[in-house]
Order: structure tokens, then sequence, then C-alpha cells
């Protein structure tokens, strides 16, 4: 920050931290930025908004070094400059922090912190770097142990350490990639105290998130960008977030359409005591043929927890299952998925989809045996068949069903998958966070996907952070708060207000109340 | 609990729990063989793991980076090889250059590994698998399957397996055996001090962000293998001063042995974690079962067995046992993380702001 004076242009104005001018990049094919203009002010907090694909990352990767723009110029304090590395923009006070944050899990809190300093010598100080550690953390109001090693910190945690590792570098611009996907709402209002403090003592940050409601509660000034162009720059009491959504996909669109409440049938799913011991308990609680039931709460609070013992992964250790009538017990996914019970997982990556093999091939999978001829080899054909038709169904954008599911995005990938639960013709779907990560536009098709499946008298129990979300397309919201169901509301008793408050229990609505409070 | 947890951490206790064993596994082998706890003993296990750790170092720091180098074995053998050949032919050569002589060929081994993963992008095992093959032909092709004896060295090597620096109790502390632990003390106060020594660490643990905070991997990867091999060249001349005949077989089956050192003594065969005491402790539990199962008059082949099985069990165990030992570490940390910093959230941000 000592050099953020030195920053003068020709009317003796101070110059903006980072100012980027007609940036233009091309990847094989795609225009990923087209003559884009970004301008950083010192002690501001500056969202960029946009659909997947709208340019944002290639942005970023193009401030921290990681690409080179064809065309268009960078300055920092009105210089040009060029960035060829992510060492060369450290240098120039540019740092960034990731929805993942990428620590070193074997090293300890501390050398993380201090790992990327060029100038720490040769010889590592540790009794040095543990007492500047500390005393970063502390000023943060993060309680750590530096000596522990970062491996097995919680998502929240290792963001702190993120921020600790940009204070001690000094840094003027800090790029935040979508960093609150994975917090709790306590975590994000702690987080945005943090964000706030910095901007307070003049860092310019860029904020990059899909959560519009975030976006308008910490930003300064908001900007759109559709399709690798620049649409818009405004700051925030001149915006709303009805008009971002507009300049985002380009059309006026409703925030979120709410469904239109089912007749469902007849009773497909009562739970009653279920537990597992020492991550949730005494939950109740009945889902009827074409009913979504949405389950409401912080992270950590066990709703995808019930969703893993309902699935047979982490069976429940108490409690009764009644699955269409008859008395069940689930020990493993295979007997989950005989009752007709699928679930989709919310981690695309890890548990649902193997991303190097065609989307025929995943959805096909769990049921692989139906597309087996006499002598036990796939039938293609069959494969290729049934994809189609998903792909016609859910609108997966994809030139061909045989391409590898690796190079769709995030939610094409995310139909991919629910294609492939689909196809073991479920009664019970269970979706959790079925909109994590992806964008507007296709978390509506998501959404309208999920009232159809309703519609056919599938009964749904869906897992999710987005409040707004739960709220639109649930028929009865039930709320969970550390293992323990709080409250069940009918549609039109539940709102963001009684929802949260069940969440959140009295003394932790306080806190982030007055936490959030500028 | 609460102080193990905070002063120990559970990288250390496998390291402890490996000391526990090794004293297990004496008093169980000084049952067994009569007159085991002897000078004679000391020596002829001190000298077999001198050779062993010196190796295992070197690999400790290939395997942090997440690689493996197999070709040690064949690169002691052609250093030792070599090493002889150029004392026999030119006998008054310095002992200082002849042991540097070793200790640049193997570098230079090492350094055609480290070339080949870093740069030509082939996987660690693969390239090493094949050096392995291409040195030890090298070694028989120009050797001419010809022996080094004894009888040609000069008497300084001849000596030099039994030169003692020191006497501690009663037990002699001899050359090589110092030259092993004073390695050992280095690269350990390299890796734990050095920033460059961090960095072995660092891209092995997470190499996505390494490269992200601009750490030069490659050139990481490189300096591991190029040392590996430099230290397998030091091993090659101990290992033609303990034999004094070395045939083109020299140092053949080595790598397993050192690559069990390595893993037996908890250095994390998939990188980021591990210390160089800790394969040296690995190299003293295998030379302790290599020469009692000797006096014991129990083939070669079992050993070798039995190394492969160390092997196994050290990995799978880790697995286990480590991630128990971490995830009972870690709750208790996030417990530390989860209490409420007393308004701290407050009292923090106000520190915050009076300080900026």
């Amino acid at each position: 920050m000592q050099s953020a004076a030195s920053g003068h242009d020709r009317d003796g104005a101070k110059a903006p931290v980072l100012e980027m001018r007609n940036i233009a990049k091309r990847f094989a094919g795609t225009q990923a930025l087209d003559d884009v203009s970004l301008t950083l002010e010192a002690g501001e907090i500056h969202a960029l908004v946009g659909e997947n694909g709208a340019g944002k990352s290639t942005l970023i990767k193009i401030m921290t070094g990681v690409h080179q723009p064809d065309r268009g110029e960078i300055l920092v304090d009105g210089d040009p400059i060029t960035i060829q590395s992510a060492a060369e923009a450290q240098r120039h006070g540019i740092a960034a922090i990731y929805q993942e944050p990428l620590l070193f899990p074997d090293l300890n809190v501390a050398e993380n912190i201090f790992i990327s300093h060029q100038d720490r010598g040769a010889v590592a100080n540790w009794r040095k770097m543990f007492r500047q550690a500390e005393d970063i953390l502390s000023e943060l109001g993060v309680a750590l142990d530096v000596r522990s090693p970062a491996r097995g910190l919680t998502l929240a945690a290792q963001q702190s350490v993120e921020i600790a590792k940009a204070i001690s570098l000094n840094v003027r611009v800090l790029i935040m990639d979508e960093p609150t996907a994975s917090l709790s709402a306590h975590e994000v209002s702690k987080l945005f105290q943090l964000v706030r403090d910095l901007r307070d003592k003049g860092v310019a940050i860029l904020f990059v998130s899909h959560r519009l409601e975030e976006v308008f509660e910490i930003a300064d000034k908001i900007t759109v960008f559709r399709d690798g162009r620049h649409i818009s720059t405004a700051m925030r009491q001149d915006t709303t977030p009805r008009k971002a959504i507009a300049d985002m996909v380009g059309r006026d669109m409703e925030l979120l359409k709410p469904r239109q409440p089912a007749h469902y049938g007849g009773l497909l799913l009562s739970v009653r005591g279920l537990g597992r011991e020492g991550v949730f308990e005494d939950v109740d609680f009945d889902i009827h043929r074409g009913e979504v039931l949405g389950f409401a709460g912080l992270i950590g609070a066990g709703r995808t927890d019930v969703g893993l013992a309902l699935f047979g992964i982490e069976p429940a250790t108490r409690g009764t299952i009644v699955f269409e009538g008859k008395p069940v017990t689930i020990r493993r996914p295979e007997e989950a998925m005989a009752l007709g019970i699928a679930y989709v997982s919310e981690d695309r990556r890890q548990l649902g989809l193997s991303l190097p093999m065609s989307i025929a091939a995943n959805i096909s999978l769990p049921v692989l045996r139906r597309y087996l001829n006499r002598l036990g080899l796939i039938r293609t054909s069959e494969e290729n068949k049934t994809a189609e038709f998903y792909r016609q169904r859910l609108e997966i954008r994809t030139p061909s069903v045989n391409v590898a599911v690796a190079s769709l995005s995030g939610g094409n990938q995310q139909k991919v998958m629910l294609s492939k639960w689909l196809n073991t013709h479920p009664s019970l779907l269970i979706l959790d966070e079925p909109t994590r990560g992806i964008d507007v536009g296709a978390k509506t098709e998501v959404h309208a996907m999920i009232g159809a499946l309703a519609e056919e008298g599938i009964g749904i129990m869906l897992i999710s952070s987005d409040l707004p979300e739960i709220l639109a397309i649930s028929d009865r919201v039930l709320v969970m708060r550390e293992g323990r169901q709080m409250a069940i509301f009918d549609r039109d008793q539940a709102d963001e207000e009684t929802v949260m408050t069940a969440a959140m229990g009295q003394q932790d609505t306080a806190a982030v109340a007055s936490g959030a409070a500028p | 609990m609460k102080w193990l947890q905070r002063n120990v951490r559970p990288e250390q206790i496998r390291e402890l729990s490996l000391l526990l064993l090794i004293i297990v596994a004496v008093i169980f082998f000084g049952s067994l063989i009569d007159g085991y706890y002897t000078s004679r003993t000391f020596n002829r296990i001190a000298s077999s793991v001198a050779i062993i750790t010196v190796v295992a170092v070197g690999q400790t720091l290939v395997v942090l980076t997440r690689s493996i180098d197999l070709s040690v074995g064949s690169i002691v053998g052609c250093t030792a090889y070599f090493a002889g050949s150029l004392v026999a032919a030119n006998s008054g050569l310095s002992p200082i250059l002849s042991v540097l002589a070793a200790v640049a060929l193997g570098a230079g081994m090492g350094t055609i590994n480290g070339v080949i993963v870093a740069w030509g992008r082939v996987p660690a095992i693969i390239t090493t698998l094949g050096t392995l093959a291409i040195y030890r032909g090298l070694l028989i092709n120009f050797s001419g399957a010809k022996t080094v004896t004894t009888d040609s060295l000069p008497s300084w090597i001849v000596d030099l397996p039994r030169l003692t620096l020191f006497t501690i109790g009663g037990v002699e502390i001899r050359a090589m055996v110092a030259l092993a632990i004073a390695i050992v003390v280095v690269f350990q106060l390299a890796i734990s001090y050095l920033n460059f020594g961090r960095r072995f660490y660092a891209i092995g643990s997470n190499p996505e962000a390494a490269a992200l905070i601009g750490l030069p991997a490659r050139g990481i990867v490189f300096t591991a293998f190029a040392l590996s091999g430099a230290l397998a060249g030091t091993a090659g001349f101990m290992t033609l001063a303990r034999f004094g005949n070395i045939t083109v077989e020299a140092g053949i089956g080595l790598e397993l042995q050192v690559v069990a050192a390595v893993v037996v003594g908890g250095v994390n065969i998939f990188g980021g974690s591990g210390t160089v005491i800790g394969a040296m402790l690995g190299a003293v539990m295998i030379g302790i079962l290599e020469q009692s199962l000797f006096r014991l008059q129990i083939s070669q082949f079992w050993l070798d067995a039995l190394l492969g099985f160390l092997i196994l069990l050290a990995v799978a165990s880790d697995a286990v046992i480590l991630q128990r030992l971490r995830a009972l570490w870690s709750r208790t940390e996030l417990k530390l993380v989860a209490k409420p910093p007393q308004g701290s959230d407050t009292a923090g941000s106000k520190r915050g702001k009076a300080g900026g």
C-alpha cells in the first residue's frame, strides 16, 4: 500500500491501481474476450458477474499472468506493464483467491502464508514466521494453529489462510473468484467482514460470484460481462439484481420463477426418528409422489447426511424408513437403487461422473446390465439411443452424445448427471445442490426440469444452500441445524426470514446480523 | 492427549513408533542369536546401513517431489566399478579426487534422469526403469564383464572401512558411518530450514498450487534427481571401499532396499511429506533385518520377500493409520477454530483498522 500514492497520471489525479484496456483473447475457435476494459480503484470492491463462458475466468488468468492477451494494455498506477507469470503478477501486488483455495496440505499454516514470498532469504526463520503468521491471523480475528498442517482445515479456514497470505504480501489488487461457493452463511458473513477490512485499508478487490444477493450486499461497483464482452458497469446503488441479470443473459428474465404447486399423490416415503450416530438424529418427514421437499440449512447441518443415509452410502443407525408402503432397511447404494431411489450428488467431478468417458457411457453406467447383449457385450446403439433421448429432453448442448463429459460446461455436465439417474427410472430422486456453480440460464432450466419430474409423479428431496431456489421450487421446506430437524414449513409459510431463523438458531441469527452490519 | 496433539505431529509419532520397533527387533534378534550384542554386529549392521542410508537420502528428495528413482542400484554399480578401475589404473590419484569422480559420475547419471523426467515429461517410474537397465547395460558393455579386485586397489581404500574416527562407550564409529550421519544431518537441515529445501515439500504437496505461485517445478524435480544420482555415486564409492571386489552385479536390487527404507521410514510415496531422518530409521530397520537374517542363515530370497512385504505394509498402513491420526488431530483443530473467539470478530477488525 505504500506505493499507492505514487500513481498519478498527467492530470495529477490518482490513476487507478489496475486498468485493463481493450483486452482481447482468442482460444482455438472462440473469442474468449473481445475488446474488454475494466478499471480497479484502490479501496473499492468491484464485482464482476456473468454467465459461465462470459470471459470472467479468462480475464482473471490474464491478470495473474497465466494467459497473455492477444491485444490490449494492462496499466498499474497508470504505467503500462506486462504480466508474464504468477510471480510477476505478485511483484505488481496482484493476487488471486479461488473457490477451492490452493494450499499445500503438508505444509503448516504459517509456511502456507509465507511460501510465495520471493524475498524471504535462503534460510527459513521458523520462529519469526510463526510469530508473524500469528500476528496476521489475530489481526484478521481468525483462531488457527499456525503450526498445524493445512491438511484438514475447513474451506473457510483455508480461505482465511489465503487472505492472510495476500495481506502478508501487501497486495494492492485482490481477485476473489467465487470465494463463497462452498461456505455456510455464517462463514460468508465473516469473509465479507474481512473483505471490507481489506477495502478500508486501500486494497482494490475484484469479486467474482454467481450469487447476486451477495454481490449486491458487498460490492461498491458492479460490472457485467456477456460472451466475452463488457456489457455494463454501474455503482451498486444505480442498478438492481433484475437489471444485472438482464445484462447477463441479454434478455429480461424473471429472478426465479416460482414453480406451480404440484397436485401430489400418495405417500411415497415416510421416515421416522432417522439418525446416524454423531451425525444427525430424530429426523421425521414424509415425501409424496410428485412432491418436492426442500432441505434448507447451513453447510454442515446434516442435510447431505440424510440423503446419504437414504441412498445407503452412509446408512442410518436408528429410525425407520417406509418406502412405497413397505418398511425397508437400506445398507448399500445397490439396495437403494433396487427400491427406485436415485441420488444426484453435489460433487459432479468426484462422485458423479467419469469425465473422460462419453455422455452415452456415463448415462448407461448405473444400469449397464440393460444394455448388454447375450454375449455380455455393450450394445452401443441402444446406449446412444437413450443418450439421445435425454439430450433432447434435457437440452444437453453437445455436438454428439459420444464426446467426453469433460468437454461440456458445468451446466451441461449437471444435465448428464441428472440423465444418468433419471435413466434408472427412480420413484424418489435425491438432488444435492443441483445448481451449484452453474450459470443463471442453466439454473432456470434445471428448475424447470425438477418441476417436470415432479409432474410425472417422482418424489423429490431437494438439498440446496441456495435459499431462493429452495423457496421457489419446494412444496414444503424442511430446515435442519447441526444434525437436528428444526422445522417443516408449508410453501405459504416459508419465506427467507423464517427459514433462515430456523436454520441458524436464535443466537447465530443475532451474530450474523451484527457481523453483517457495515 | 491435548499436550501430545499440540506438540507432536502424526508424522513424528510415525517415526517414534519406528524407533520403538527397531528396539523391539534388536531385543528379538538378540534373544535368538548368541553374541548379538557385540561391536562386531554393530559394525556389520552399521556399514550396511551407511550405504543404504546415503542412497535413501537422495531417494527421499525424489519421492518428496512425487517421483521415484529406480536407477540408484545401477548408478551405485557403475560408480563403484568406475571408481575402482580409476584408482586401480592410477594408484597415485588423491583420495579426494577419486571420491569426487564417483560423485560426479553419479550426478551425471542423475542429471540424465532429471532431464528426461522434468523436461521430457516421461513419468519418473518409466524413466528410471529404463535407465536402470541402460546404466547396467553400459556397465557390462564397458567393463567387458571384468572384475575390480581388492588386490588392485591402493591400501587407503582397502583400509577405509575399518578406519575408526572415534569411539563412544566401546562402540567404534567408523568413517563411513560418520559420513552417512553427516549427510543425513546436512540434508535434514537443508529440507527443514533452507527455503530451497522447503520447495521439495511444496511441489510434492500440491503441484498446481506450486505452479500458481511460480515455483520452478521442473528445476526442483531435476535437482532432486541430480542429488539422488550424486548421493548414489557417493554410495558407489562406499560400496567399492566396503567390498573391494566389484563385479558388474554390484548394487543389483539395491533400489528395493532403498525404496523400502524410504517408505518404511514414513516418507509419503505420493509426495509432500516425510523426513531424511525417517528414511535413515527405515534404513536401520532394514539393515538390522538383513544382517540378522544372514546370521540366522536365512536365505537372501526371504529377505527380499520380507522387504517387499514391508513396503506394502508401510504404504497400506500409512493410508489407514496416518489418516486416522490426522483426522484425530484435525478434529481438535477444527474445534479450536469453531470455538467462538469471544468477541474477536469485532475486536479483531477494530485492531485491524487501528493497525491499517
